[in-house]
């Protein structure tokens, strides 16, 4: 099994996914269902969150690809174009969606504002996902190719992607602006991470219950947003660098994170710990997991110039 | 500077500095950034909560995590140590890490500002924090943020710099 193996089989499910999730935020809304509008919400930000690892693995099956004769390289360019776009608008619904799930949990119930804001963004992410998707077929599939030409002759047209990387390229403040924001994002996440799940392994348990942690996650997914763009920033302005094993376990990390928070989101265990409240076993398990795969996405990261391609 | 270079090109931080393995270089600046997360994290979740940020959270569990922050602090102050003494001719000429060493001078003085205001008041999660404790606690915001900055941009300006 290759990068480009990888690739192809984590790119069935953004758009099988979202599909799913804009089906049964539809039946729910109209059969009025919570419980279906709830799970649609649980389906959009986990796809969002496995969508992450979709996306970077694109770069190492193009490092796969490059020298295979009849792949083009415009082709493959286009499709990264409309792959980031896509990316960028289910992250967003995969963000509402999140914050949708944590109002539910706060207040009681839904929104209609960030309900609609959900369902308009998951068809437009469906709509741009779909044709990348196709975009992306056509990179092995030349017979389903229409309206991209090879350009044998000057430059290829400027994309989104290759206009960022230019813009870094030219301006050597962006880099290190990331970096410092990429660390404050850090920070800002860590916050969250100690203090919940080193609560439920006992720490400051007399004066501090979940309920009251749990106003603190937003914090901790502001946090992660800021990562998130700061870090696309980084992987579009230089994909060569992200490829490799130990980025890809980064982003599995990643996605391990976002099933673990929703253990503290869903499920009705943590909310019994009170003041004074030991966890159970099995929370404290999860919360000690929390701190670890959070450890091992900075382990992951900060090693890449050390054992990976990174600069 | 003659003694700066004496510790620059000692056996240990030679070692630091050139060796391939992660219990180097690599491993060391791993522990300063978990650090980080734990000095910065703890202590922007103190000065947000003080600013009415999850208001449910009592503030009286929030001084228990200290001893979590003051384990980052000294973790970050012996692998600062390393990292400043292995460059010691490049980086204690550079103006930023001075800058940098104010920051976390202000923010550690604001620290314990905020520990006699607000968690030795003895109505501490009876009333809301005070004007000054909110003060305290923005000035703490920034004063760390400078400090991330300044430190992250010790790699980008001055002496020491990458490609210098």
């Amino acid at each position: 099994m290759n990068a480009a193996h990888i690739h192809l089989l984590l790119n069935h499910f953004p758009t099988v996914g979202f599909s799913i999730g804009v089906g049964l935020l539809l039946v729910g809304l109209f059969g009025k269902s919570d419980e279906l509008k709830r799970t649609s919400l649980v389906i959009f930000f986990l796809t969002a969150a496995m969508t992450i690892a979709t996306y970077v693995s694109g770069s190492d099956a193009q490092e796969t690809l490059k020298d295979t004769p009849g792949v083009s390289t415009a082709v493959i360019s286009a499709h990264e174009s409309e792959a980031l776009v896509a990316f960028a608008f289910m992250q967003a619904t995969g963000f509402f969606s999140w914050i949708a799930l944590w109002l539910l949990r706060r207040v009681s119930r839904f929104y209609n504002w960030n309900l609609a804001v959900v369902l308009v963004l998951s068809i437009v992410t469906f709509g741009l996902m779909a044709r990348a998707a196709n975009a992306g077929g056509a990179i092995r599939h030349p017979e389903i190719q229409s309206d991209v030409q090879e350009s044998s002759a000057g430059d290829p047209a400027p994309t989104i992607a290759s206009s960022w990387r230019l813009f870094v390229m030219s301006n050597s403040f962006v880099w290190p602006t990331c970096e410092t924001l990429h660390f404050i994002g850090l920070s800002m996440l860590f916050a969250v991470v100690l203090t919940v799940d080193l609560r439920m392994l006992g720490i400051g348990k007399k004066s501090l219950s979940f309920a009251a942690l749990y106003q603190l996650l937003p914090l901790g997914m502001l946090g992660f947003t800021i990562n998130l763009i700061t870090g696309i920033m980084f992987f579009v302005a230089t994909p060569q660098q992200y490829v490799g094993f130990l980025f890809f376990l980064k982003m599995i990390l990643v996605v391990a994170g976002a099933f673990n928070v929703l253990y503290f989101m869903l499920l009705d265990e943590p909310w019994t710990i009170g003041e004074g409240d030991d966890a159970s076993k099995k929370t404290k398990f999860v919360a000690a997991s929390a701190i670890a795969i959070w450890i091992g996405v900075l382990f992951c990261g900060h090693m890449l110039p050390f054992l990976g391609n990174s600069f | 500077m003659e003694f700066l270079l004496h510790i620059e090109q000692s056996g240990f931080c030679t070692w630091v500095r050139e060796s391939d393995s992660l219990f180097a270089y690599a491993g060391v600046l791993l522990l300063h950034t978990i650090g980080m997360g734990f000095v910065v994290g703890i202590a922007a979740c103190i000065d947000l909560r003080i600013l009415g940020f999850a208001p449910a959270v009592r503030l009286a569990g929030m001084e228990k995590f200290s001893p979590v922050l003051w384990l980052g602090f000294w973790v970050n102050t012996i692998t600062g140590i390393i990292l400043v003494a292995i460059h010691a001719t490049s980086k204690l000429i550079n103006p930023d890490f001075y800058i940098k060493m104010i920051f976390i001078a202000l923010a550690i003085v604001t620290l314990h500002m905020i520990k006699t205001n607000v968690f030795r008041d003895p109505m501490i999660d009876k009333v809301p924090p005070s004007a000054r404790a909110k003060m305290l606690a923005v000035m703490s915001l920034i004063f760390w943020a400078g400090a991330i900055t300044s430190g992250r941009l010790l790699a980008y300006v001055g002496a020491g710099a990458a490609g210098n």
